[in-house]
């Protein structure tokens, strides 16, 4: 009945999720870094990266050698090939977790208006919801959740835009380097949900085997400060 | 999106080719023993067509009902009905020799005739009435080339086809069913007992001559089927005893990928069988 399969198989997605964990922690501190003005912490964000990278790398690895070695086949296939997306999708939110440390990097000498740091700050508990959504939907198997992503996701595109509207009315004299890096860092942590969303709509593949766009079709954040 | 082109990409249809073969509410029995119940299924022109389920599962038997092999077997019974291009083969007046002309058998094992490899070839057509030494010889090379042996034996066509490799005796015994022109080909295990470089000359041999024939392929090997196959039919016994069934049959990507019964999920998979 091939347990040594299916435990590799269990093994494998508890490995996905973990790394998931540690990209949900990893969100939070860049954005704690971010707010904080910590660079401290910001450059732990940054070194911890290569070992998300090859555990991510590992992942893919690992699913091809079951696939090449055990031809796995219907809801074992799908499974495996959901993990290899999701791992790469885990490893594009590291790396967007990085350039927003980077950001808070380049802006801990200074400090801007308080209401930029709030729209961040609640930007981020949102994307913290989404994530930790995603990550339950993902252990669980569970549709109902995978489905509600988008919803999830719809306030973080919000706070997006209202931040360009704050930055608008800041005067000549603010620093425009400094602005433009808290814009980035923004637009940064609204992709890391639009790829909770994508992973989301891996997991209805995974469960159901059908193909569906779960969310609406995907507006970009340079459609987003062109309005 | 990638994704969604690939979900269309999983549900185009196969092809527009006709129905070659369609078994209508087929019922078999073994004597008292109810071994089939309720096929239904269309299979369809120059594809092929892989049958898989656990042993017993009765793959074997329905395909030996659709060239009347069963009826060689005292006891057995056939209710419903088969039709190839139309034509009931159970019906009145159907020749069961013509109608096995036009859907060849290979078994499991190679079964060459203890005879030349040109007698072999040469048998099915001279059984039919061809005679001419000339036109004999046309067919004999015709065949043994569709079948991808030509080369190998070309220079030894008096040897006896014992004489050769279990794979080269396989592809020898394909040759003989192409040498009537069949219009279907059933192969029951066809690979199990030969080794892996014959398998893979048989299966590329598969994928030649289905432009022309339509191939139906029972086997165990669920990598071959999804391989070799365009569609797929799954059987089941459910319980011992019981009449066997058609539980999904569909295009070969979807049911390896996304079967929609839990049953055929669970058998590919390894999960029983």
């Amino acid at each position: 009945m091939r347990e040594g399969f299916r435990k590799e198989l269990k093994e494998l997605k508890a490995e996905v999720v973990a790394i998931g964990r540690s990209v949900v922690e990893r969100t939070r501190d860049a954005v704690r870094a971010l707010v904080d003005g910590d660079v401290d912490l910001a450059a732990q964000v940054i070194a911890a990266d290569d070992e998300l990278d090859s555990r991510c790398l590992g992942i893919e690895e690992h699913s091809l050698e079951i696939i090449a070695t055990q031809f796995p086949v219907a809801r074992d296939l799908r499974l495996l090939h959901s993990l290899a997306y999701i791992s790469m999708h885990f490893e594009r939110m590291g790396d967007l977790a990085v350039n927003i440390s980077k950001a808070a990097r380049r802006t801990a000498d200074r400090r801007g208006p308080q209401t930029l740091y709030d729209l961040i700050q609640a930007q981020g508990n949102l994307v913290h919801r989404v994530l930790e959504a995603m990550l339950e939907a993902l252990e669980k198997k569970d549709l109902e959740l995978a489905h509600k992503l988008p919803d999830l996701d719809e306030p973080i595109d919000h706070l997006f835009k209202q931040f360009f509207r704050e930055l608008a009315r800041l005067q000549d004299e603010e620093d425009i380097e400094w602005a433009s890096s808290m814009v980035l860092a923004s637009r940064y942590l609204e992709r890391i949900a639009d790829h909770a969303v994508d992973i989301g709509e891996r997991i209805v593949y995974m469960v159901t085997g059908e193909f569906e766009s779960i969310g609406e079709a995907e507006e970009t954040a340079e459609e987003a400060s062109a309005e | 999106m990638t994704d969604h082109a690939l979900a269309d990409h999983f549900r185009e249809p196969v092809d527009d080719h006709g129905v070659k073969i369609a078994v209508r509410d087929l019922d078999f029995y073994y004597g008292d023993f109810h071994a089939l119940t309720g096929i239904d299924i269309d299979i369809r022109e120059r594809g092929v067509t892989a049958f898989i389920g656990p042993s017993g599962c009765g793959k074997s038997t329905f395909l030996r009902c659709l060239n009347r092999m069963n009826d060689l077997i005292p006891g057995t019974r056939v209710d419903g009905t088969i039709t190839l291009d139309g034509e009931d083969i159970y019906g009145e007046g159907v020749d069961p020799v013509d109608l096995r002309r036009r859907v060849g058998m290979i078994f499991q094992q190679p079964n060459p005739f203890p005879m030349t490899i040109y007698d072999n070839v040469a048998f099915g057509p001279r059984l039919h009435g061809v005679k001419k030494k000339g036109e004999l010889d046309e067919i004999v090379q015709k065949s043994l080339e569709r079948a991808n042996l030509w080369k190998e034996v070309k220079d030894i066509m008096d040897r006896n086809g014992l004489s050769l490799s279990g794979g080269q005796q396989q592809r020898l015994c394909i040759a003989r069913v192409l040498a009537v022109e069949p219009d279907v080909m059933l192969m029951d295990e066809p690979c199990s007992a030969i080794d892996p470089t014959s398998v893979q000359k048989i299966e590329d041999l598969m994928a030649e001559l289905k432009d022309r024939i339509t191939i139906i392929i029972v086997t165990h090997n669920m990598q071959q089927a999804a391989r070799v196959s365009d569609e797929t039919a799954f059987f089941l016994q459910e319980r011992m005893g019981e009449a066997a069934e058609l539980v999904e049959f569909g295009r070969t990507a979807e049911i390896f990928t996304s079967p929609q019964d839990r049953r055929t999920e669970d058998y590919i998979t390894g999960r029983f069988g």
